[in-house]
């Protein structure tokens, strides 16, 4: 089976867990504080994270294609039609971007005129972190991801229907990868530092966009185990097999540890140099984030590290399932971890503000819903976003063959062999 | 280790290795027991077709590595903790994060040298060891296949190289 088709029972779950992530959302607004601090995060959280995903499927194609690779060719419809859900992921930055004008939510310091009158350091950061600079980088850059991702796909189908020998298709798609590379390598660092790591706006490190981006990677390629077992599962990309996944599962395991080392890199050298504006990062999280701080290097270092290590662990579907499904949340919790804490900062500074009492400082470290842990809401959101992602996939799946014709390395990856 | 008894071969010689694998697959239907197989690069596929068990040099390797962890982790941590307590930049004597970078070339120097070691020793190699070739050529473009000759009949696998394509079947005394 070639062609995809969507059972009913596959999309009446994917509705239901985009359902409940609708109704979670719903839930967290209503029990929310005046802001919506909680809800907005959430939304921010969730909408980068699979935006990110997205990109790195993107990024991966183009950069098999550049370096000549032919062994993912046999899946790499997956890593296409995740590009595709740039386009809606963008949709949700730029309303977040939209925002940041009317004042809809308070998640930047940065956007709050008052604040950076006042702040010396938000006034020297203000040439860039800046509203304009959000809406219409979210908009040009990620609208060149889209426009990139759009035209690949497009020719990576043309290729099916009208390819030849002369793999022009093929050649074409070649300039866009090459282009795509640096585009999304400079401006997805640049867009990294606003979206997600000026939600501490004091704190700046230069390692925090490949940091972030090799997170999003990490989940990219455990989507993409999942989803080509639940296919296979399923009787469809009966020419994947374990030599496919086994070099899947060397990516998760390899990016896991280049996660592992850019965390760590992160946190000695801020460690190490000791320095108050930087260490506030780490302080925050290493004090009243105890339990995930260490959760999220446990989850995303261990348990790839271990379970992934032998070669058998990574060509069996059992075993990479465990891992896949562990190192998805994994991530969403690292991202959890990056953006919680500085809105819940930046809510208590304003509130602060605006009462001109101590009271809410005072509670800086208590116990704070949706924030100190993810609640089920939080999972109900995560589950509604990943319902929509893997819908969105799904149905861009469907609308072409899963295995590519005339492409100059499907033959290659057909009889791609590792051991 | 394979060269310390005193064996006659008798091997054939192929000029491809498309035609080693055919040829390997045959003898396993023939229930002809190969003595080894020698090639001049890694061909795909053969450790399957001549159902070689995996390599357990990774077990090794694994365990070379966790002692790397283990004497770089504990030995700085007896060093800057009890031996000669040392200040760093106001850092207290146990600073794990300091440790970790020296900790991880070390288990990757151990496991590198352990594992090369152990290779070397297993296969019989190292400095000032003379290996016995069956023939210099399948060290260049000769893909060959060798049988003990007590172990099998001189008949079958001539006829068995024959059938094959060998281009070339020579015994020798190793």
């Amino acid at each position: 089976m070639n062609q995809y088709k969507m059972t009913a029972s596959a999309r009446n779950v994917l509705f239901g867990a985009m359902g409940l992530g609708l109704v979670c959302m719903v839930l967290t607004w209503f029990g929310d504080d005046a802001n919506h601090t909680r809800f907005w995060s959430n939304f921010l959280q969730n909408s980068l994270f699979f935006t990110m995903i997205a990109a790195m499927g993107l990024f991966f194609n183009a950069a098999g294609i550049t370096a000549y690779a032919g062994w993912y060719t046999t899946f790499k419809r997956l890593w296409e039609s995740y590009s595709m859900f740039i386009g809606v992921g963008l949709l949700f930055l730029v309303i977040l971007g939209l925002g940041n004008y009317f004042g809809w939510h308070h998640l930047y310091h940065w956007a709050d005129k008052s604040s950076v009158e006042t702040d010396t350091i938000l006034k020297g950061k203000s040439s860039f972190l800046n509203s304009n600079w959000y809406l219409f980088g979210t908009i040009i850059f990620g609208g060149a991801w889209a426009f990139i991702a759009y035209r690949m796909r497009q020719l990576s189908l043309q290729e099916d229907n009208h390819g030849d020998s002369s793999f022009k298709y093929h050649k074409a798609q070649r300039v866009y990868a090459a282009v795509t590379l640096p585009v999304i390598g400079f401006t997805s660092a640049a867009m990294l530092w606003l979206w997600l790591m000026s939600v501490d706006a004091h704190w700046y490190s230069t390692l925090f966009a490949w940091y972030a981006t090799t997170s999003a990677f990490v989940a990219m390629i455990s989507i993409t185990i999942l989803m080509i077992i639940y296919l296979k599962f399923n009787g469809y990309l009966s020419v994947v097999n374990a030599n496919h996944l086994h070099d899947l599962g060397k990516f998760l395991f390899a990016f896991s540890v280049f996660w592992t080392y850019l965390w760590f890199s992160q946190f000695m050298l801020i460690w190490y140099a000791n320095i108050g504006e930087e260490t506030i990062y780490f302080k925050e999280r290493y004090n009243n984030y105890p339990a995930l701080f260490f959760m999220n290097i446990g989850i995303n270092f261990l348990v790839p590290f271990f379970a992934l290590m032998r070669n058998d662990l990574k060509r069996k579907a059992g075993s990479l399932v465990f891992v896949s499904i562990l190192m998805l949340l994994g991530h969403w919790l690292d991202y959890f971890l990056m953006v919680k804490p500085g809105v819940l900062l930046t809510a208590q500074h304003m509130s602060h503000d605006m009462t001109h009492g101590h009271e809410v400082a005072e509670h800086a470290s208590n116990f704070v819903p949706g924030f100190s842990m993810p609640g089920l809401l939080e999972f109900g959101t995560f589950i509604g976003f990943l319902g929509l992602f893997v819908y969105f996939s799904l149905v861009v799946l469907s609308k072409a063959g899963l295995v590519p014709k005339n492409d100059p390395y499907i033959e290659e990856s057909m009889h791609h062999h590792v051991i | 280790m394979a060269n310390i008894e005193n064996r006659e071969l008798i091997y054939g010689l192929y000029n491809d290795e498309e035609d080693l694998l055919r040829a390997v697959k045959s003898a396993k239907n023939d229930h002809l027991e190969i003595y080894d197989v020698y090639t001049p690069f890694p061909v795909h596929g053969l450790d399957e077709v001549m159902e070689l068990e995996e390599s357990r040099l990774h077990i090794a390797g694994f365990i070379y590595g966790g002692l790397g962890t283990l004497t770089a982790f504990l030995g700085m941590t007896w060093i800057f903790v009890k031996d000669w307590p040392t200040i760093f930049g106001g850092k207290p004597y146990w600073s794990v994060p300091a440790f970790i970078p020296i900790t991880f070339e070390m288990t990757v120097l151990f496991a590198a040298i352990g594992m090369t070691v152990t290779f070397y020793l297993v296969s019989g190699l190292g400095p000032g060891v003379v290996n016995t070739q069956l023939d210099p050529r399948i060290t260049d473009d000769k893909f060959c296949i060798a049988f003990d000759k007590a172990m099998v009949d001189s008949g079958d696998v001539e006829m068995f190289f024959k059938n094959t394509g060998a281009s070339e079947v020579n015994s020798k005394n190793i």
